[in-house]
């Protein structure tokens, strides 16, 4: 039992590794806390359970589908939510914030309407397959959706300190107006580190698809708190926090159910973050603030 | 500055006169009334149109309006319906509810969707003297609320003991898990029921498991619930969840039949979660199979409109109009309180949903069906 | 006469307005020393909770339970602002927003006080309560020509009025003194205001403390109109609900957020046709104010603008608007 509910904390907490990731790449570089990404998220989904079920394409298509589309909302949430505040003067650090609130709300209602309140489920083969050990059946996807969450953090990582765009990204998080001056392409940074982040939100939309087979309007809030709680836990802006942050909650809300109240679930990701903020604000694995 | 401060007030003042002259036609004049033996009536509808419940909301809305076409082309009544939306909440119920009493003059009120907005809106109604029908309300205490408060929903503490008692007795359970969703009134009220029945059968509850809304991973508590091997699992949730629920359940290797409550009972449960929903046993008033003519051809009308097999929530809301309408028609008139008169006296009213009759509080008298699912489709439970 | 002038619905959408404009305010109060709370919608179920528990079970006067209901808000206001002190901006909008969120929480599972997610209901009503009263001296609604749901709504109506006008009053008055002028260095910059000799600590704390205790009240005002609260009532969309009224009303002037949540009460209710649309415009709006408009609609030059036109009219003797708001 403890090693099935060790692969359930897992599979849960990759992905909300993957959701944090892309919560994470937005704020390291633009210091923004993107609410939206968790609306993102879940037009992923049902960009996949759309392009599977109604479509009957395969598997492929519908990540293919789901990264596209989530590209472009990336792309729109850039040009139209974030960029008219960037060089306003006198624009409090709170707007971009609301903004992308705002964002959220527009998202999620919209998606009452085109897909409808109701659950979707994701049928696919390749969520089926599965193989005994013993008496745990673990699933493929499981296996599948902790290797995608490593294999992201890695390439994070890499391209992020080693590649050229991977600088310039880098320089322009720490300080616009230097990076820009130095020859980096800001606006075309930026623009590409929403885009990439949101794609990823599309990825992890339809990990989870796969994984509870259960696609819904209402799972993009969910499902963004958490990620948000999780880049707070794991310091913002880092990577490797967000990693371990995700997997961390993943395990502890598996384990609360094992040994304890299930009804305090969702409250754990919420008592970590003003734990946390109040002794480490930093997060496990962020550096100092400074402000 | 003080003087703009008096502007404002003055602002805020003549807003406020402006609220109070704009419902001039507030009075209580009679709307409509009888006219020549026939009997007209506007009926208020307050539903759960928008947001997550959206889909209760439609439903009600699609039964409602397939009866009203039907009632008004037979001509002994004529029901003009009036739609208000209230996003599942209280506040915007009520207001709506207001709006439907005090503004549009309604006879009678069909709704709200949940029983949260019920416990809002059903004393405003009763203190109005405008009768009240709940469609798809089911907690406790719903129809206590007052003279004007109906419902011809059955309620969970009619449903579920019903269908734990035949699974209990077929599949000799001793020991069984709950899971219920701890932050919805709905699956609240329900999990209540289940426990106290659970506890008067003398079953023994291994443990009770909660889920929250949005959330999609059930894998933890499931593992928790299988190494405990149950011999049923009692699952209060609404059928979007529920369905995942099974799904995940079955992919587990749990195999134990579920009885669920009766917001579990919907056709969408087969759609979602495919034969893993094999073994779900629930108590309902509405059976889509059942080998009548009435139901069949609601049934087909239904289906020619909205592509899907009706649930019990646009059942409900088919039969809650036809007895609206019986009472109107016995009434003879419009008036409020010979409506909820004639409505009180409703008895062995032959609708979708079977024999139906109020009690003296305005509560649900009828006995439900047991139902299971297998092969991916209901059948009756035996 | 009177009776047929008074519809309950339209003193019922004017009461719902009336609360989400003391909502408005509390937030305002907070960002006015530049600190952004979204836990008012918790602040708000504490006051409801509290206020709807005493009068049931100790059976105290409804004014006594609204009173403590906004005083154990205000207390857990201190109890979060204190420690949120060092934190900024975004930060404490997330930690007030986790809070909201545990207290959400902890009304859905403290069962034994709370009744879980089903809720309270058969709270004490306001306007039944004063009807009550007042029949108890002899005086039936009829005689002044209003039935008793008229009469009902009618008292509600004119106390929360009364309530809002000196809310408003009030904190005008407040940010007029050394307490406003304080909360403005702070929101402006704090560590000059620091320099300047204003004790952040205190001010911060304070103004976190009157923006739970505003929106407590509010809450426990809530509860006693609607006689029915559940937990779901002050969940994250509540939260987002009133931060919309002062994004965008204007959050600068106190005339912000009383524009922004009359507005937006009022929309829905007039414009029933877009009630389906409802949050995908509000979606919109916050968008196109952030983009357009930060600030909001109402600002400080607008309301210049607009007292120097009544001032060349000659009806108005606007003396020293350059000075405050």
């Amino acid at each position: 039992m403890l090693i099935e509910q060790l692969i359930n904390g897992l599979t849960l907490g990759s992905i909300y590794a993957i959701v944090a990731l892309g919560f994470t790449l937005v704020f390291g570089v633009l210091g923004i806390i993107n609410m939206a990404h968790g609306e993102i998220f879940m037009f992923g989904a049902f960009i996949g359970v759309m392009i599977t079920s109604t479509l009957n394409a395969p598997l492929w298509v519908a990540f293919l589908g789901a990264i596209i589309i989530t590209a472009i909302m990336g792309y729109l949430l850039e040009r139209f939510a974030l960029r008219p505040l960037r060089h306003k003067q006198g624009v409090s650090h709170l707007a971009p914030l609301i903004s992308t609130i705002g964002v959220s709300i527009l998202l999620e209602n919209l998606s009452h309407h085109l897909f409808g309140a109701g659950n979707h489920p994701f049928r696919t083969s390749f969520a089926e397959i599965s193989f005994q050990i013993g008496s745990i059946t673990v699933y493929l996807v499981q296996i599948v959706i902790f290797v995608i969450s490593i294999v992201l953090m890695l390439v994070l990582t890499f391209w992020l300190g080693k590649t050229r765009a991977g600088k310039a990204l880098r320089a322009t998080a720490e300080n616009l107006e230097t990076a820009s001056l130095l020859g980096v392409d800001t606006k075309k940074t930026i623009l590409m580190t929403v885009i990439i982040a949101s794609a990823m939100g599309g990825i992890a939309g339809i990990l989870v698809g796969m994984a509870f087979n259960s696609v819904t309007p209402q799972m993009g809030l969910s499902m963004g708190l958490k990620g948000l709680a999780i880049i707070i836990l794991g310091g913002m802006g880092s990577v490797r926090g967000a990693m371990f942050g995700g997997l961390i909650l993943g395990l502890a809300e598996t384990f609360i159910v094992v040994y304890g109240d299930s009804g305090y679930r969702d409250a754990i990701a919420f008592l970590a973050i003003i734990i946390i903020l109040l002794i480490r604000p930093q997060g496990l694995f962020g550096q100092k603030i400074s402000t | 500055m003080r003087g703009l401060m008096k502007k404002l007030v003055g602002l805020t003042a003549l807003s406020s006169v402006l609220f109070l002259t704009a419902c001039g036609g507030g009075g209580n004049e009679e709307s409509s009334g009888a006219e020549g033996g026939k009997v007209s009536a506007d009926v208020g509808v307050v539903s759960f149109l928008t947001g997550s419940g959206a889909a209760y909301g439609e439903a009600i809305q699609g039964g409602l309006k397939l009866a009203q076409e039907e009632i008004n082309a037979k001509g002994d009544v004529k029901i003009n319906l009036i739609f208000e939306d209230s996003a599942g909440k209280q506040d915007q119920a009520l207001t709506a509810a207001q709006k439907l009493i005090n503004s549009d003059n309604v006879t009678a009120i069909i709704g709200p969707t949940l029983s949260t907005e019920m416990n809002v809106v059903g004393p405003e109604a009763d203190l109005s003297g405008v009768p009240i029908i709940g469609t798809s309300t089911t907690a406790e205490g719903i129809p206590q609320i007052g003279d004007y408060v109906f419902r011809n929903s059955i309620p969970e503490a009619l449903a579920i003991p019903a269908s734990m008692q035949q699974a209990i007795d077929k599949y000799d359970v001793k020991k069984v898990a709950i899971l219920y969703g701890n932050d919805d009134v709905f699956t609240k009220s329900g999990y209540d029921t289940m426990k106290k029945t659970a506890e008067e059968m003398g079953l023994e509850v291994l443990t009770t498991e909660t889920f929250q809304k949005g959330q999609s991973d059930y894998n933890a508590q499931l593992t928790k619930i299988k190494n405990l091997n149950p011999d049923l699992i009692l699952a209060s949730a609404l059928y979007n969840e529920g369905a995942v629920i099974m799904d995940q359940a079955r992919k587990m290797g749990i195999d134990v039949p579920f009885v669920g409550g009766n917001g579990f009972n919907s056709p969408e449960v087969i759609n979602i979660a495919g034969e893993s929903s094999n073994g779900l046993i629930v108590a309902t008033p509405w059976y889509s199979e059942k080998e009548d003519e009435k139901v069949q051809e609601f049934v087909t009308k239904f289906e020619e409109e909205h592509g899907h097999v009706p649930d019990q929530f646009a059942a409900q809301a088919y039969d809650a109009l036809y007895i609206l309408a019986d009472a109107l028609k016995n009434a003879g008139s419009s008036d409020r309180d010979a409506v909820r008169d004639a409505l009180a006296k409703t008895k062995d009213f032959e609708g979708i949903l079977g024999n139906f009759s109020f009690d003296e509080e305005g509560d649900v008298l009828m006995d439900p069906t047991v139902l299971v699912i297998e092969g991916e489709k209901f059948v009756e439970f035996k | 006469m009177l009776a047929e002038l008074i519809n309950p619905y339209y003193l019922q959408v004017g009461c719902f307005i009336l609360i989400n404009i003391i909502l408005g305010i509390s937030v305002y109060i907070t960002l006015s020393t530049g600190q952004l709370s979204l836990a008012n919608a918790g602040f708000m179920g504490i006051g409801a909770y509290t206020s709807a528990l005493l009068t049931i079970h100790f059976e105290l006067p409804i004014i006594i339970g609204i009173i403590i209901g906004a005083l154990v808000a205000a207390l857990c206001g201190v109890l979060i602002g204190i420690p949120t002190l060092r934190l900024q901006g975004v930060y404490l909008a997330i930690v007030t927003l986790g809070f909201g969120e545990v207290i959400r929480v902890i009304f859905v599972n403290w069962e034994s006080v709370t009744n879980g997610s089903v809720g309270i209901s058969g709270i004490p009503h306001i306007g039944r309560e004063i009807l009550k009263t007042l029949q108890g001296f002899g005086f039936q609604p009829i005689s002044i020509g209003l039935q008793n749901n008229q009469f009902i709504f009618l008292s509600i109506f004119i106390l929360l009025l009364l309530i809002t006008i000196f809310v408003i009053w009030f904190f005008r008055r407040q940010h007029q003194s050394r307490v406003g002028r304080a909360f403005a260095a702070i929101k402006l910059d704090e560590k000059a205001a620091e320099s300047m000799g204003i004790n952040i600590t205190y001010y911060k704390v304070l103004a976190f403390a009157q923006g739970a205790l505003v929106a407590g009240f509010a809450g426990a005002m809530y509860a006693h109109i609607l006689a029915y609260i559940s937990p779901a009532d002050f969940a994250y969309h509540r939260a987002v609900e009133i931060l919309i009224f002062v994004v965008f009303g204007g959050s600068e002037v106190i005339w912000g957020p009383i524009f922004g949540a009359f507005f937006l009460t009022l929309m829905p209710e007039v414009l029933r046709f877009i009630s389906e649309y409802r949050y995908m415009i509000y979606g919109l709006i916050i968008i196109i104010m952030m983009a357009v408009r930060p600030q909001g609609l109402i600002d400080v030059p607008l309301l210049k603008a607009l007292s120097k036109k009544g001032r060349k009219r000659g009806q108005k003797h606007g003396t020293g608007n350059h000075k405050s708001m």
